[in-house]
């Protein structure tokens, strides 16, 4: 062996740590509903919603080209962003509790990355919507949760410019949003809208966890999305 | 009096079992080679996200595929090309080679001389010198590069991984060596 193959050995690539694909993959020659077909199977029934929500307000009158539903989230692809406010850092999610009270007030424990210390507060919104901002990867990260079932849609508008891709995390199916802005809105899949869309800027990671909807938002690259994803528990 | 013995199952009989629709054998399949398998796709792709789709689907496939695979060849050559070729076609449908990274610290071994810290950063930028001009040749010889030494697949696993025969394996490697010194001289 050459000096140049021993140096080659010993080169040490840094490989993440590989996710558990049993289930997935079982689930998948099972023939069970994997959750991401599940989940465009339920976006039929809840694109009637999403339309309806959509057309409620005359500023979003667009072209719906396509669509993407997750768990409470859906992504429409649009010609036309609705039009939509700047979001301050904390402005429009909600109300600052301190942790616990949080939980208690969407009624489920939030999952989170392994923490030297868990986060003092977290926002709430309509009682349904938890969020809850982490530093990842030298960047100011926001976290936000629902349950699936939820009456709460997490819409997103998103042009030509913006990718919108499946992703997978640690065996979940997910939604990997990058590239230009794209907007926000919170609707209630009854009654229309919440507020006001919301321009991100970031890109952004939806996965299914359990019964839970989890969004990150940031600017992460996708395999530091899905990393962070995958170590949230 | 017979005292019953549970034993793991070996490689056949699981390979023979999952032929025969048993999901279970296929799942402990699954669970001894997922690891080299997504080492292998995320060396190829140099993508996380990519490097767990082309390993799952890798799993996937080959399941649907049993019927095809010769009984009593070794199995592990047989995955990692299934799970190569989908990591090879996301990273040509992607239409970028995502680079490699090294490990943020390289433990130091029981009984190494401890390095001065000039040492240590020289022989840091050495490898990150090293790193950048693999990442600079062609697709095939970084491939084959990767497979052999970063992988350390045997030439017989590399050229299954490539789709590639072992003869093609050894003069890709030759060409890809050749190159390197040239970069780094």
């Amino acid at each position: 062996m050459t000096e140049l193959e021993r140096r080659l050995l010993a080169l040490e690539i840094a490989v993440p740590e590989g996710p558990d694909l049993a289930p997935a993959v079982l689930a998948r020659i099972e023939g069970r509903p994997f959750p991401w077909r599940r989940a465009a199977v339920l976006g039929i029934a809840v694109a009637a919603v999403a339309i309806a929500a959509a057309f409620a307000v005359p500023q979003a009158r667009t072209s719906i080209l396509r669509f993407f539903h997750l768990g409470a989230a859906t992504v429409e692809r649009v010609d036309t962003l609705p039009p939509a406010v700047e979001r301050s850092k904390t402005k429009g999610l909600g109300r600052a509790l301190p942790l616990d009270a949080a939980e208690d007030a969407v009624g489920f424990r939030l999952a989170l990355p392994p923490l030297r210390e868990r986060p003092e507060h977290a926002y709430v919104l309509g009682g349904e919507l938890a969020s809850v901002f982490l530093h990842a990867h030298g960047q100011t990260v926001l976290l936000s949760e629902l349950r699936s079932s939820n009456e709460l849609l997490l819409k997103k508008m998103a042009g030509d410019a913006t990718f919108v891709e499946p992703a997978q995390v640690g065996g979940s199916p997910g939604i990997w949003i990058a590239g230009a802005p794209h907007t926000l809105t919170y609707v209630d899949r009854h009654f229309g809208y919440h507020q006001q869309a919301i321009l991100v800027r970031g890109n952004v990671l939806i996965w299914i966890r359990g019964p839970l909807t989890l969004r990150l938002e940031g600017k992460l690259t996708r395999a530091q999305a899905v990393e962070l994803a995958r170590s949230i528990h | 009096m017979t005292a019953v013995v549970d034993r793991p199952l070996d490689e056949p009989e699981l390979v023979e079992r999952a032929r025969r629709g048993d999901f279970r054998a296929w799942e402990t399949i699954v669970r001894r080679y997922q690891g080299i398998a997504f080492r292998t796709a995320y060396v190829l792709s140099g993508n996380a996200a990519d490097a767990e789709e082309a390993a799952q689907d890798g799993f996937v496939k080959a399941y649907r595929a049993l019927g095809r695979f010769r009984r009593g060849a070794p199995l592990r050559p047989w995955l990692l090309r299934i799970v190569a070729n989908e990591a090879r076609n996301r990273r040509r449908s992607a239409g970028r080679r995502e680079r490699l990274a090294l490990r943020a610290a390289v433990e130091d071994r029981p009984g190494d001389a401890v390095p001065s810290p000039e040492a240590a950063l020289l022989a840091r930028e050495a490898r990150e010198r090293l790193l950048a001009a693999v990442e600079r040749l062609s697709d095939d010889h970084r491939d084959v590069v990767a497979c052999r030494y970063f992988l350390q697949l045997s030439e017989e696993e590399t050229a299954a991984a490539l789709g590639v025969r072992r003869g093609t394996v050894k003069s890709r490697l030759a060409r890809a060596l050749e190159r390197l010194r040239e970069e780094l001289s």
